[in-house]
């Protein structure tokens, strides 16, 4: 239930990007999860419903997008989408990688009410 | 109105996780994060290891969700042994290293040894400011367990085949083991080590070493380009 602390942390940063753009209520939250790190959607969500009760999220959809992995081989320094148990470079045979993405997790953005909308 | 914000969530972890680093760096130490399933042996491994590394000294961090069993097991063989109980969570956190470290005596410790709640999966997605992560895995949990929690065992440093007295009692295929390792990360160093026979104890021992003598190097090096 890493997740759980994903989504507090994320919470937290929500809360100050509402204060920063005078957001009074938010419809909607993008949060971007890298396929390496192991955070399942299913579970984000629940342990969203159950944070943003009496927050200014209480109404928001949250929606996450899965991004892709792309690591360096560091022998031959090719590129290439690994599978998340398969991190073997097919040219040499070896996984000896540098990861490029997929270890990410960012808020990429908030949609809500502003005061001055609501007037 | 929509707010395009492009920030990394575990920003609040990773900047105290960094802080913890510069510290153990700058006291000379070695910090290790522990990681295994419940019950793979990670206390009884620093029972063992710990009096193994002679005059260097240890301290131990034990992260569980309560109880202070496992500080009180190695309280009187480490130099410090401090205790996190952690409620409902099931890792550590940062800033709960970084809380503990006010209370440590870093100076004239050689190793910290993090030894993280029971778990596969989340103790993998937080950094807690270690300098190399050890994963843990017991024969009796069986040869699938890389296939099954790859994470983990991709960004291990060192995994230890623990309980390895057990290989001809249990039905156990070491090689698959090595093979799903080895699709993941081929620089993972793997060692079969046994806390009851200490089988294994001097290959890991010597691997503390030369890790921490690399580490304290490097801070040496960094220390005089400064």
């Amino acid at each position: 239930m890493h997740e759980l602390s994903i989504i507090v942390s994320m919470m937290e940063q929500i809360v100050d990007v509402a204060k920063e753009n005078k957001i009074e209520k938010i419809d909607e939250v993008h949060l971007e999860t890298g396929v390496l790190r192991q955070v399942i959607p299913e579970v984000m969500q629940e342990a969203f419903a159950s944070v943003k009760l009496n927050t200014i999220c209480e109404n928001a959809i949250l929606q996450i997008i899965e991004a892709p992995a792309l690591v360096l081989c560091k022998q031959c320094k090719s590129e290439f989408e690994p599978s998340i148990d398969d991190f073997i470079c097919k040219i040499c045979n070896l996984a000896n990688v540098d990861i490029l993405k997929g270890n990410e997790i960012i808020l990429k953005a908030v949609i809500g009410d502003s005061r001055n909308e609501s007037f | 109105m929509k707010v395009n914000v492009v920030k990394n969530v575990l920003k609040a972890n990773d900047i105290v996780a960094n802080e913890n680093r510069n510290i153990f760096n700058k006291a000379a130490v070695l910090a290790l994060n522990i990681i295994s399933s419940p019950g793979s042996g990670k206390t009884t491994l620093l029972e063992k290891t710990i009096p193994a590394l002679e005059k260097q000294k240890s301290i131990v961090i034990v992260g569980d969700l309560a109880t202070t069993r496992d500080a009180d097991r190695v309280s009187d063989i480490a130099l410090q042994a401090i205790q996190i109980n952690t409620g409902m969570s099931c890792h550590l956190y940062a800033n709960q290293i970084s809380e503990s470290l006010k209370k440590l005596k870093l100076d004239e410790a050689d190793y910290v040894f993090i030894e993280n709640v029971g778990n596969l999966v989340c103790p993998g997605e937080f950094d807690l400011g270690e300098n190399l992560k050890v994963v843990l895995l017991s024969v009796p949990e069986g040869d699938d367990k890389v296939a099954k929690y790859p994470t983990i065992f991709r960004v291990a440093d060192v995994v230890l085949l623990t309980k390895s007295d057990l290989l001809g009692i249990l039905d156990f295929d070491i090689q698959r083991v090595k093979d799903d390792i080895a699709k993941l990360n081929a620089n993972v160093t793997f060692i079969e080590i046994s806390s009851k026979t200490s089988s294994g104890m001097e290959e890991w021992i010597a691997w503390l070493k030369e890790k921490r003598g690399k580490s304290v190097g490097q801070q040496a090096r960094f220390v005089t380009e400064e």
